[in-house]
């Protein structure tokens, strides 16, 4: 399809939108309501072009223009809003560039938007990063002839605990509101009235957390802000590190906002093939713990109590500490450590002779997954078996629905241009289709869109589904049996007491019925620390087992506050960001740094290699895991394996031929390697949000008040103000 | 306590009158809105929650689409809700001056009912009888025109006898199924297709041709 655009010609995919092809052609078209993966609904009318298209006549041919012999461009009386318009054949569009009266319009209608928006960019956590302040100074007039008074509404709404509503701001575009209905399922916002009273509100008494915090994101001025970071930061003034989330197994791409040494907000990064632009909302506010109540200084016992310590002090220590254990020794990292730290603990392990080591959480036994999240996404037949998605991979949920409305945005046009836009065959209120979901096992947020549902639990739960005994178990198989690309997800409920039995069964019932399978691994890198074998051998004993070990050395572990012992038999050290229970117990406590300031690689359910880049934020004296086992190897007087990054990538690579160094940030898909089977002795129950994550303000050291006193403040002097009846 | 509870023939009616989808249910929410109206005078949020559930759908977006209309009420009103328009005409004819007195008169602010549950108040926008300003219409019961200060008096008065006058014209109506429009005494007006028969056709016209 042949496209001119401001005289260049451009050749196009059919169904090409107007701003697309606009795009296309390297020219600028401003908007505000349009958005990649949200259907178009021509709500702002920023993106005005004029369009003219050739016309047939009687005879079937083009009509030409006579003074030039081209074919005649009909075109159209008025400027069109281009991202509801579809490019056809021979069609020609003016932008701004070339059309005065596009020009015109465009200033017109920014002059139009900024009447009832408040001068509120000095202020307005937005600004310097707004697209209504950039669009206003490319395109407006730079000035307004409006001179009465501006509308006057709520400015700190908040239509949740996260999310607060400067309704002064908006601007109407209504991305929240079509995000919610088209991307998690929820119809929790609308427009309330009408007109220049218009606001978003929800009547369901807040929004639901899960995937809320994205609003906040896609809105394109500042009337929907992150209520943890509000105010915390101007966006020049934040560090900006594009990484990956590891707080589940999803691996999302987000990027961490950091100033003064500070995580001040994370927002969401866009990784097509894995969170598209979306994520949940543990990964977005439950940042805190990064942040607060950090542990600084290393540790050391003495006289029965936890001093501060040099590093030096804290070796000497663990010298002492050591002695008489031998091999004796365990060492247990949290399995969200990155493949680099994993080398480095198994290679010291090695140099020790240890058996003991371990990650947690993990299953015994782990079947291997085959799906990718866009299998999923394209998926025409979905079961879920076992999981509570909303604690153990949230954004899965929303690949799921995607499925469910119609599958992944078409491609074409987001690789071959630079800014798309969302495709025109997207519809708002898209029609869900719950009968290509089955959910078998506990109820949880997913089952209100599933059209099979089963509550069932238990080991047999699979050869239960192989062999169905009720008529929902039936419809379930039927349903993988009948799609063509069945995707099959299995969960904690399932896998905790998974075996190899249990993978042979999976392995043929997703032969016959030619399904993928996504097991959900534990934790957020256990697929890659499984695949180094980081289990224990023969002899060794598991995480759960430390009171078995002499000495133990665990890396961002809390197992007293799990119930489990907390210590080793003999002398423990921990390495973690906080005095845990754990640490309160132990001998020797080194600090360490947070997942958002590692440099390394990590492995997510799709067995996707990921890379995490370490923002600044102020650690004190905390080290890394890999820099922590130097001092460990130096106190037990080993020479150390492996000394830093680069070293553990090279034993990585020697071993496992795994290059890390060039992981792009979409992450590549490598092959799968079945991970060690080992007992846990202790079964995993998946929680996405952990105590310390969850933001609470009076504990962010900004002088913000709690939420009781400022419920309380809110309801002191303020009588209820009559409404007019008029606008009720 | 549920309003739809026991009123199941009239919920059946009023989604049999939709294509049976979701969508089609979606569709019941006017005639939900209205009837809850209609009985109790305005829509609370118990009532948004409980139509939100017989449609299938949420209660922001009950809100939404009843916030859309000035005629739905989400304060109670009295018995007699005054609407006095407030548009051009009728304020050169002195509205304002016909609000003031009302509100003063029977204490009422726009939002609030009067002590005794008779009265409320409302400015609205053009009642399309600008011939007649200013113009005052009474619950959904008709137009009362050229409300002069003493005909405004009477018709208080009469009010606070539970004996409203009748109205000087009354306000026209939904359109029926029967595609007819009613006034709202239930007086039928204008035609409908349903109503035609085959012309009257006198014997023999047409003849052998
Ligand atoms: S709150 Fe933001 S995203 Fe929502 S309609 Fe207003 S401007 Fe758009
Ligand atoms: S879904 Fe998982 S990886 Fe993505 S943001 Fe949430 S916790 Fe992080
Ligand atoms: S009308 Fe908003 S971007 Fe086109
Ligand atoms: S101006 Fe009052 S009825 Fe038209």
């Amino acid at each position: 399809m042949k496209v001119t655009i401001d005289g260049i010609p451009v050749d196009l995919p059919a169904g090409t939108s107007g701003i697309d092809a606009v795009f296309h052609a390297g020219r600028d078209v401003p908007y505000f309501c349009a958005h990649p993966y949200l259907s178009p609904v021509g709500a702002c009318r920023m993106c005005l072009v004029e369009a003219g298209t050739p016309r047939k006549g009687k005879d079937g041919q083009f009509e030409l223009d006579e003074a030039t012999g081209q074919p005649k461009i009909f075109w159209m009386p008025k400027p069109m809003a281009s991202c509801t318009m579809q490019a056809t054949e021979g069609m020609h569009i003016r932008t701004a560039k070339t059309s005065d009266v596009v020009a015109k319009a465009q200033a017109g209608m920014m002059e139009f938007t900024l009447l009832n928006h408040p001068l509120d960019c000095p202020t307005c956590d937005k600004g310097g990063a707004c697209e209504l302040q950039d669009r206003a100074f490319e395109y407006g007039y730079g000035a307004s002839r409006y001179g009465f008074d501006r509308r006057h509404a709520d400015k700190h709404y908040a239509l949740s605990d996260f999310i607060i509503l400067d309704q002064e701001r908006c601007i109407h575009c209504k991305r929240c509101v079509r995000y919610f209905e088209e991307v998690p399922g929820q119809e929790v916002l609308d427009f309330i009235e009408r007109g220049g009273h218009t606001f978003i509100d929800t009547e369901e008494g807040g929004l639901p957390v899960g995937f809320q915090g994205n609003i906040a994101d896609i809105c394109p001025v500042g009337a929907l802000l992150d209520n943890v970071a509000r105010f915390r930061g101007r966006n020049w003034e934040y560090e900006h590190t594009p990484t990956t989330c590891t707080l589940c197994p999803v691996g999302c791409s987000i990027v961490v906002d950091a100033r003064n040494g500070r995580l001040e907000r994370v927002v969401a990064g866009e990784n097509r093939d894995v969170n598209e632009m979306w994520i949940c909302d543990a990964g977005r506010f439950g940042h805190v713990f990064a942040t607060e109540e950090r542990l600084t200084l290393p540790l050391v016992r003495v006289g029965g109590e936890l001093r501060e310590a040099t590093w030096d002090q804290a070796v000497d220590a663990m010298r002492q500490g050591f002695l008489g254990h031998g091999r004796n020794v365990g060492l247990y990292l949290n399995a969200d450590s990155t493949l680099e730290e994993g080398a480095a603990l198994v290679a010291l392990a090695e140099a020790i002779g240890t058996p003991s080591l371990d990650h947690w959480p993990r299953y015994a036994h782990t079947p291997m997954g085959t799906a990718t999240l866009a299998d999923v996404a394209t998926a025409d037949g979905i079961v879920v078996l076992g999981a509570d998605l909303g604690e153990e991979a949230p954004v899965v949920e929303l690949r799921i629905l995607e499925a469910l409305r119609g599958g992944l945005l078409p491609a074409e046009f987001a690789h071959a241009h630079g800014t798309a836009i969302a495709d025109l065959r997207l519809t708002e209120r898209p029609a869900r289709q719950p009968e290509k979901l089955a959910v078998i096992g506990r109820e949880s947020r997913l089952w209100a869109h599933a059209g099979i549902r089963v509550s069932a639990g238990g080991p047999d739960i699979l050869t239960r589904l192989s062999r169905p005994d009720t008529p929902e178990l039936q419809a379930a198989l039927r349903l993988l049996e009948g799609a063509e690309r069945p995707v099959l997800i299995l969960g904690a409920d399932v896998l905790n007491t998974a075996d190899a039995a249990f993978s042979a069964a999976l392995n043929g019932l997703a032969a016959r019925v030619g399904a993928k399978v996504l097991a959900l691994p534990a934790g957020a890198n256990s697929r890659g620390l499984g695949g180094l074998n980081l289990v224990p051998g023969t002899g060794g004993l598991p995480y759960a087992r430390l009171d078995g070990v002499g000495a133990a050395f665990l890396s961002r572990l809390d197992p007293a506050a799990q119930g489990l012992p907390g210590r080793a038999r003999g002398f423990t050290v921990v390495h973690d960001t906080h005095l845990t229970a754990t640490a309160q117990m132990a001998d020797v406590v080194l600090p360490a740094v947070t997942n958002y300031e590692k440099r390394g690689t990590t492995v997510n359910l799709e067995g996707r290699l990921l890379p995490l880049a370490q923002a600044p934020l102020r650690a004190g004296e905390g080290a890394d895991l890999i820099r922590a086992l130097v001092a460990v190897a130096e106190a037990l007087g080993i020479r150390p394996p492996v000394r830093g990054l680069r070293g553990a990538q090279t034993w990585l690579e020697g071993r496992y031929g795994l290059r890390l160094a060039d992981v792009p940030e979409q992450g590549v898909i490598q092959p799968p390697r079945p991970p060690g089977d080992a007992a846990t002795g202790v079964s995993y129950a998946p929680q996405l949000w952990k105590p310390r994550m969850v933001p609470r303000p009076e504990r962010r050291g900004s002088g913000v008040l709690g939420r009781e006193a400022r419920t309380e403040l809110w309801e002191l002097p303020m009588a209820p103000s009559p409404q007019p009846g008029g606008d009720d | 306590m549920s309003y739809f509870a026991d009123k199941h023939p009239l919920v059946a009616d009023i989604f049999s009158r939709y294509p049976d989808s979701p969508q089609g249910r979606r569709s019941a929410l006017m005639p939900l809105l209205r009837e809850v109206q209609d009985a109790e005078g305005f829509v609370s949020e118990a009532r948004m929650a409980e139509i939100a559930a017989l449609c299938g759908t949420t209660a922001t977006e009950v809100r939404s689409v009843m916030s859309f209309y000035s005629t739905y009420h989400t304060l109670p009103t009295g018995r007699y809700h005054l609407q006095v328009c407030s548009t051009l005409m009728c304020s050169l004819a002195g509205s304002d001056e016909l609000w003031d007195h009302l509100v003063s008169h029977l204490d009422v602010q726009p939002g609030d009912v009067s002590a005794d549950g008779r009265f409320s108040v409302q400015k609205v926008e053009c009642l399309g009888s600008c011939g007649t300003a200013p113009v005052v219409q009474i619950n959904d019961e008709g137009y009362y025109e050229n409300v002069t200060r003493s005909k405004c008096d009477r018709l208080i008065a009469a009010l606070r006898q539970d004996a409203p006058p009748p109205p000087d014209n009354p306000v026209p109506v939904t359109v029926r199924e029967d595609g007819r429009q009613m006034m709202a005494t239930g007086e039928r007006v204008g035609a409908s297709i349903h109503d035609r028969g085959p012309l009257p056709m006198p014997a023999g016209a047409g003849g052998e041709a």
